[in-house]
């Protein structure tokens, strides 16, 4: 403690912005990490209170994935013995046309029995809450809301409101305002209630319920319960508790929380390396100094702790700094999480607030310390094995031996080596993981220092040849400074390797995506219930088809639905459409299986396509005869054909639509694939398509071109994690640089002040510190991006082993490259200005007695 | 009083019939030694019989804050004691205009009810899990509208009071074990004069939680019936009143009329 007051303290204070730049590292670190994670949990948290306000006292739920089932599935679960009271439940999210207020999640119950599930503080003393119990059920149109949404938006009982059905839009009366608490403050407080009759006709939803939430009889426990309805029902409901829907929505989103802790690990590494390079330098900064204290008789422990305690102290400061940081990150990209998470994953849901996880910020500042421990660790290592005479040799500490270069890169390729057997022999998640930790941060970390050396050297000719005086300073300096300049370009490497290996990941998806787009999606029109696809909850019905069919210019119509149920303890998509039809118009060549032999046996119903990705996640192959757990029985099919297919990350089952309406009884259609008859021209048809259902009916009428426009769209959003990862590698860039200049600058101060003393100009010394810089950054690209091939190439492999099962073609980002060469370049000289006037504006005479 | 009269002696006859079966009594020269409670309730529920029934019903509540509402519906009932079926049609306000309610009852388990809803061309069946929920935003309860059984529940005869001027038994009726109900005990007064229910007390957990007065008592066909019926809350302050008019015995309704066919086409 007393060193780090009288030794420590002074040090940060003389070199304040460096002790800045040091926290930097771990704020940077720290910031994405909680950034990150805490705008993902936000939706979660959200998510979850969503189903806990709604699930009211709610002991158990029953669910067919979320396809939902028949209303006769309610007289059975209510004839259980064990079950108290069972109502049924369907959501619909609906615009609520009022701007800026989003969506409104409309909560269809029946009201009859409901309210011994869910307060609606009908009973309560507030009489105002619902006028006429009777009134609001006789009338389709009645509403009610929750006064936070009211409020908002100045709307009494009585007043009208305008939602999209499935009948075009409809003027809702409120006939009850809910209090602001519970329920009413479900999906952000946008919650409107109508009763589930009312609500299946205005959603098009038939007679179909999406859920049952019951509750069991006193002295009845949960497992007995779920025992009988598991024999009542069969084996295609899931009868849970509603935590367990938060549960199944943490499964459907684990591609992206598995991007998120990608990302998020990087940003803490390379903060690490950040910390690790501040240090190093402190290190070398103060030999004399530790010398000293090491001749005075301070012991070798005392100097490690006096830089751990350093390095724990700043580690403390840059976390909460990153906590206040990340939260601010969060609150900037919570409403670009929710949308990816609506449109990739249709779970629609409002992310109001800020969920900041006391146990996540702990853990940042558990991790922040660990970190910047663990970065300090070798050079407090160092420091304390100063020998005291060496330690006023200047310079001689930065330089590389050959002996160590060789050291190094015969370690680094001895961990290659193992690396390559890890990939080749990666049975196990355990072996492939460690083999990619291995490659792509073991051997960059062992021979960043060499490949620095070697790379200045190489660069050195050019520069002397283009800045004969200024470049052969610079690329000198770098060469003599190893040790200093390998810490900043190992940050700078490892962060281009991350942009350019998402950025492949993203070319690659977006090929691929692109691809399976004009092979799948090739009708003229598409009708749609509403504006975009990634709300599920409105359905047409499926007498629609004829008439659609009938409309003059109408070529052929296809009925498609899609619904996600749990397949081996996964949730995946089913795909329902009229497969003799689509054989015709979109036919795909199977990665496994005969393409006629796939279509005619799916059109018969006798079996069914998986994707791709499906068969490698759940391991199944053609020809295996799969079982799909449907409301009205147990669906056992062989698998015959396997498509790329990428509707959804965890797998997608394709089947002839009347299996769909024979094992789950629901004839709606999600929406309707128009081709437009010889003669007739897509925009004509698609005006007679809009006049037919004008004021009748929500019909929305898509182009394949906007279509495909939407895809790539959301294809965007998910890819928008590279922006994240670009903006995190130019700061690492100016962070890292802006430190290894600043301290070339103090460690040469004398050697510049002798330059301007013997008529060096200002203008040349500018220049030697920039270029300096620019090499730096020059040669963390060119690090960067080899590293960056090396894990594109593993990331391609977790894309296929353990995220969508889909094997993406290898190919390097070199636009992303191009972009990065400026922009990493422009980040070094930007860098390098402040440090680069402190250094010409500096007294001449304090620079000739430096030292 | 003709002979015929004396058989058909009842009390109101409405909807909420799980209150008001047991309130139907013969006239009390037919009644002899009738300190015994469960031999006055018997005999009231023998006496209520009649092959069906029709009326005219106008309901109003009053909220405790000083809202009101008002509806008005047609009620018709064929068979009674517990294997009756009714069904209620709502024809005023328009809002609900046509909404109807049919009630098949059972002497030995809950009634079945099912609601039509023309305006979604919509039936659905009202189960009725937790009973002791409002009907439709009267003081009634759904538990209110079913039938009892009066061997479901045992009787206490704890004296004789006077309800608006006229002598009553006061009988205590408690469910029996297994027979659910909200309520934890019950407290009627009975007329002497015409066994007709003057007043009922409901209670949950020994404190009153509803109050059910009838008046306008008058012979209808011989069955002597209430022509208004006031049910208090006393947890929320709240009343409904209903006034029973065109009331009618013993008419010729086809038995097709009590199903969910007869309803919807109504």
């Amino acid at each position: 403690m007393i060193l780090l007051r009288l030794i420590s303290w002074p040090y940060f204070r003389k070199h304040q912005l460096r002790t800045l730049l040091t926290t930097a590292g771990i704020v940077l670190g720290v910031a994405v990490f909680v950034g990150m994670h805490t705008a993902n949990q936000s939706v979660l948290v959200a998510f979850s209170e969503t189903v806990d306000r709604i699930a009211g006292k709610t002991e158990l739920q029953v669910t067919a994935g979320e396809t939902g089932f028949g209303e006769d599935v309610l007289d059975r679960v209510q004839s259980a013995s064990t079950v108290r009271v069972a109502v049924p439940v369907i959501e619909a999210v609906v615009d609520s046309n009022i701007k800026g207020q989003g969506n409104l999640l409309v909560l269809g119950t029946d009201m009859t029995g409901d309210r011994s599930l869910r307060d609606y503080d009908l009973e309560s003393a507030d009489e105002a809450i619902v006028a006429d119990p009777l009134v609001f059920l006789a009338q389709p149109d009645s509403l009610i809301l929750s006064k936070a949404f009211a409020e908002r938006n100045h709307l009494a009982v009585g007043d009208r409101l305008r939602l999209g059905t499935v009948d075009g839009q409809k003027a809702f009366t409120i006939r009850g305002i809910t209090k602001a608490s519970g329920l009413a403050s479900a999906f952000g407080g946008n919650l409107a209630i109508m009763d589930i009759y009312a609500a299946q006709k205005m959603f098009g939803r038939g007679r179909t319920f999406d859920r049952i939430d019951l509750a069991v009889k006193p002295g009845v426990t949960l497992a007995d319960c779920e025992h009988e309805l598991a024999t009542l029902l069969g084996p295609g409901f899931q009868i849970q508790p509603p935590a367990s829907r938060t549960q199944q929505f943490e499964a459907v989103l684990k591609g992206y929380s598995t991007m998120v802790n990608v990302s998020s690990a990087f940003a803490l590494f390379i903060g690490m390396f950040i910390i690790y390079n501040s240090f190093a330098i402190a290190v070398t900064q103060r030999r004399s100094e530790i010398g000293i204290l090491r001749a005075l008789g301070a012991t070798q422990a005392q100097i490690r702790w006096l830089f751990l305690g350093e390095s724990a102290a700043l580690g403390l400061l840059g976390s909460f700094a990153g906590l206040a940081a990340g939260v601010l990150i969060a609150r900037a990209i919570e409403s670009s999480v929710s949308t990816i998470v609506a449109d990739v994953y249709y779970v629609t849901q409002r992310a109001e607030e800020v969920a900041s996880n006391p146990l996540l910020l702990g853990l940042a500042v558990a991790i922040g310390i660990a970190t910047s421990l663990a970065a300090a660790a070798i050079p407090a290592r160092s420091a304390a094995r100063v020998d005291p005479v060496r330690a006023l040799h200047k310079g001689a500490y930065q330089l590389l031996s050959d002996r160590e270069s060789r050291t190094r890169a015969m370690l680094a390729g001895a961990v290659g080596v193992v690396s390559l057997v890890c990939l080749a022999a990666a049975g196990s998640r355990l072996v492939f993981y460690a083999g990619y930790a291995l490659a792509v941060v073991a051997v960059p970390v062992l021979l960043g220092p060499v490949l620095s050396l070697g790379l200045a050297r190489t660069i050195r000719p050019v520069l002397k040849w283009v800045w004969p005086v200024e470049g052969a300073l610079a690329a000198d300096s770098l060469i003599q400074t190893p040790r200093r300049t390998s810490a900043t370009v190992i940050a700078l490497t490892l962060s281009l390797a991350l942009v350019v290996g998402f950025s492949g990941m993203a070319r690659a998806s977006y090929g691929s995506i692109i691809d399976w787009m004009n092979a799948t999606f090739n009708p003229d029109l598409f009708v749609s219930p509403t504006p975009g696809f990634n709300i599920q909850t409105t359905r047409f019905p499926a007498t629609m088809a004829s008439e659609l069919a009938a409309i003059p210019g109408v070529g052929r119509v296809q009925m498609f639905r899609n619904g996600r149920v749990m397949f081996r303890k996964a949730p995946v998509t089913i795909l329902a459409i009229e497969m003799s039809s689509v054989a015709q118009t979109a036919r795909r060549q199977p990665v496994a299986g005969n393409a006629d032999e796939m279509y005619r046996r799916a059109a018969a119903g006798e079996g069914l396509i998986v994707s791709n990705n499906l068969a490698e996640l759940q391991r199944v192959r053609l020809g295996d005869v799969i079982e799909v757990p449907a409301p009205y029985g147990l669906l056992r099919l062989p698998i015959v054909g396997i498509i790329v297919d990428y509707s959804d990350q965890q797998g997608t089952i394709l089947m002839d639509r009347s299996v769909f309406v024979k094992y789950w009884h629901d004839d709606s259609v999600r929406d309707f694939r128009v081709y437009v008859a010889p003669g007739a021209t897509v925009s004509e048809v698609r005006q007679r398509i809009l006049e037919r259902y004008a004021g009748r009916r929500q019909v929305f009428v898509l182009v394949n071109s906007d279509l495909k426009r939407y895809i790539l769209k959301i294809a965007g959003q998910w890819f928008g994690l590279t922006s994240v990862q670009v903006a995190v590698a130019v700061l690492v860039a100016i962070l890292g640089i802006a430190n290894t200049v600043t301290v070339s600058i103090i460690d040469r101060r004398r050697e510049i002040g002798v330059l301007q003393a013997v008529g060096a100009l200002r203008g040349q010394i500018r220049r030697t510190i920039w270029i300096e810089a620019l090499s730096v950054g020059a040669i963390g690209l060119m690090l960067g991006f080899a590293l960056g091939a090396v894990n594109l190439y593993y990331i391609l492999e977790i894309v296929h082993r353990d995220l969508i099962g889909t094997r993406l073609d290898y190919q390097f980002p070199l636009t992303t490259v191009l972009t990065l060469v400026p922009t990493i370049l422009g980040a070094a000289l930007l860098a390098a200005i402040w440090p680069a006037e402190s250094a010409v504006r500096g007294s001449l005479v304090e620079a000739l007695e430096y030292e | 009083m003709n002979r015929h009269e004396k058989r058909h002696l009842a009390a109101t006859s409405l909807a909420f019939a799980a209150l008001l079966i047991p309130w139907r009594h013969a006239g009390a020269e037919t009644v002899t030694a009738a300190d015994n409670a469960r031999q006055i309730v018997d005999e009231a529920q023998k006496r209520t019989t009649s092959k069906s029934e029709r009326y005219e019903g106008l309901l109003q509540t009053f909220e405790a804050s000083g809202k009101t509402s008002e509806k008005r519906w047609t009620f018709e009932r064929i068979g009674s004691h517990g294997e009756s079926k009714s069904v209620i049609r709502f024809v005023a306000p328009a809002e609900v205009k046509g909404v109807a309610l049919l009630i098949v009852n059972h002497p030995d388990r809950a009634s079945d009810q099912w609601m039509w809803t023309p305006s979604i061309e919509r039936d659905r069946r009202i189960a009725i899990q937790d009973r002791s929920t409002r009907f439709f935003g009267t003081d009634f309860s759904f538990e209110d509208l079913e039938e009892r059984d009066v061997s479901q529940y045992n009787y206490t005869l704890l004296g004789e009071e006077a309800i608006g001027g006229a002598a009553c038994w006061k009988i205590r009726s408690i469910p029996k074990p297994g027979r659910s109900s909200q309520y934890t005990k019950s407290i009627a007064w009975i007329r002497k004069d015409n066994y007709a229910y003057a007043r009922v007390d409901l209670y949950v957990d020994d404190h009153i939680v509803r109050k059910l007065e009838n008046s306008s008592i008058s012979s209808v066909q011989g069955i002597w019936t209430a022509r208004e019926t006031t049910m208090t809350d006393l947890r929320r302050g709240s009343i409904t009143r209903l006034a029973l008019d065109h009331v009618e015995y013993n008419l010729p309704l086809k038995e097709d009329r009590f199903t969910l066919q007869g309803i919807r086409q109504q």
